[in-house]
């Protein structure tokens, strides 16, 4: 009896002394914590799994200009969804029954965000270890234009470090869809730009007239499924991985072993690392390009004594993909 | 080396420090080894020479970009004389001489040795270690080949890389994007960021 109760008293004291802690924390060192924001995008990562819609959009990277059509289609068995090119190759790209309850991680940050701000209400039980997404972008809403003949409420997102681009959303009032986006860089350039031409939320199954090229999207299994080839097959199985990562980036697979590629996102940028062992050495140096809001960086260098190609894919500055690749290195 | 300091790193490298971003780094790259390596290691990178070379780092880097600053400045019009008068100094035209400054000071004395004796005298165009493939719209490229024995010209190199950056980013798009469109708020449009969609 006596020990029982004394195990309550001290549950009593870790509770207390944790709820304390987490009013201490959220209040110190998550700051500027735009509430209204973060539902907007919970409920933006939601529609775009659980609602069905279909319409036209168009998509600007820098001076190149894409047209698509997109159809959305939810019923039991999960969600199916395509892009067919209206410009350029015309081909299409399928998902079919993706499950609704499958969240991979870019979505997990954006609804996590969520948790965080209930976690700062003083009833709430778990405290936040970070500050989510908030942490790494500060938001403001405002009103937003008519897209697509749609209401539009504004999502106005600027990074905090130099590691991310800023973002400018237009999001359905109504259904929170991503109706349109500015990828915005330094300087305020507008790097790219997407938005719909027109939108009806209609629950219609992929179009079935003929294209040339049908693409299955890929869904990640724990291995990765290699299908590039040349010369970048002779890696050793060890383990590697970069030694920094910007703050708030995430892995968006199970880590494998031996794998070529590493995928991080910080729920609104995806970038991901390849590492090539090469054959024998070239002269060291960094190569950058870019498109739109995707950078290209490819790095030769020596790893472990081994020459190696490092490339940075992903839709980061030039400055972040110099940083990762920099910090690549065998995991003992 | 705190994330701020490797941040303000950063933007002297990439020449978009402010004043505030450069002292940090000069005030600290005496004292901070790693600091002075990242330094040398990232200029290495960028002055496309064999990192191999640098084996001291004892160079006192700041005070060479200080004094190649100085000579910046002086040539400037020798109008900066003090701190306060410095700070009104548009901030655009003082981070590129600090960048200049600094690809000078140690591309300059401690890099730029192109007549060279590394192992690795190959340049990337001239060997298939990578898959380059040579395109018609790279002549640069092309120059470059049987130059095992001559000096490597800097430029080639870069061209070179340049278009390595252009290749891979069409090699790796398709499998970026798989992983893009189920981690951004995207969904599947970053597939149209690919030039030719493989099924």
């Amino acid at each position: 009896m006596k020990v029982l109760s004394s195990k309550v008293g001290i549950r009593w004291a870790v509770s207390l002394a944790s709820l304390l802690c987490v009013n201490h924390a959220s209040a110190a060192s998550c700051p500027d914590v735009n509430h209204e924001a973060l539902a907007w995008l919970d409920k933006m990562s939601h529609s775009a799994h659980e609602v069905s819609y279909q319409g036209v959009v168009t998509f600007q990277l820098g001076d190149d200009m894409q047209v698509m059509q997109i159809s959305h289609s939810v019923n039991n068995t999960g969600a199916s969804e395509s892009l067919t090119q209206l410009t350029g190759q015309g081909a299409r790209v399928t998902r079919v029954d993706h499950p609704l309850d499958c969240i991979h991680p870019g979505h997990k940050l954006l609804r996590l965000s969520e948790e965080v701000s209930l976690a700062e209400k003083p009833a709430g039980t778990a405290g936040p270890k970070d500050c989510g997404i908030s942490g790494h972008y500060q938001f403001s809403v405002l009103e937003g234009e008519r897209i697509a003949g749609r209401k539009a409420v504004r999502i106005v997102i600027q990074p905090r470090d130099m590691y991310r681009y800023g973002y400018v959303m237009e999001l359905d009032k109504k259904t929170g869809l991503l109706l349109k986006e500015r990828t915005i860089g330094r300087g305020d350039k507008v790097l790219e730009r997407f938005q719909f031409a027109n939108i009806s939320y209609t629950n219609e199954s992929i179009p079935t007239d003929s294209v040339d090229v049908v693409h299955h999207a890929s869904h990640p299994a724990p291995q990765g499924h290699a299908n590039v080839g040349s010369s970048a097959e002779h890696y050793p199985a060890a383990l590697w991985d970069p030694g920094w990562l910007p703050k708030g980036f995430m892995s968006t697979e199970d880590a494998s072993g031996g794998d070529r590629r590493r995928t991080y996102t910080d729920g609104l940028a995806v970038f991901s690392v390849f590492l090539e062992i090469l054959p024998r050495d070239i002269q060291a140096g960094e190569g950058v390009v870019r498109h739109g809001g995707t950078t290209s960086y490819t790095r030769g260098m020596r790893m472990g004594g081994k020459p190696a190609l490092i490339t940075i894919i992903g839709e980061v500055p030039v400055n972040t993909a110099r940083m990762v690749a920099d910090s690549v290195r065998w995991v003992e | 080396m705190s994330e701020r300091l490797r941040e303000s790193l950063s933007a002297v490298m990439d020449g978009e420090a402010n004043e505030l971003e450069l002292e940090r780094v000069l005030s600290r790259i005496e004292s901070d080894e790693q600091l002075r390596q990242t330094w040398v290691r990232y200029s290495a990178v960028r002055s496309v020479n064999e990192g191999a070379h640098i084996a001291h780092l004892s160079m006192d880097v700041s005070q060479g970009v200080r004094a190649a600053l100085a000579q910046e400045t002086a040539t400037d019009g020798a109008k900066v004389n003090n701190a306060a008068q410095r700070f009104l100094k548009p901030l655009a035209s003082f981070a590129v001489a600090a960048s200049v400054a600094a690809t000078v000071v140690i591309g300059g004395q401690q890099l730029y040795q192109i007549g060279d004796t590394t192992p690795y005298g190959n340049t990337i165009a001239g060997s298939s270690a990578v898959g380059l493939i040579n395109t018609a719209g790279a002549t640069a490229v092309q120059a470059s080949y049987g130059t095992q024995s001559m000096p490597v010209l800097q430029p080639t190199v870069r061209t070179a890389y340049r278009e390595l950056a252009r290749q891979r980013m069409q090699k790796y798009m398709q499998e970026h994007v798989e992983q893009a469109a189920l981690n951004s708020p995207q969904g599947m449009i970053p597939f149209s960021r690919i030039q030719k969609i493989e099924e």
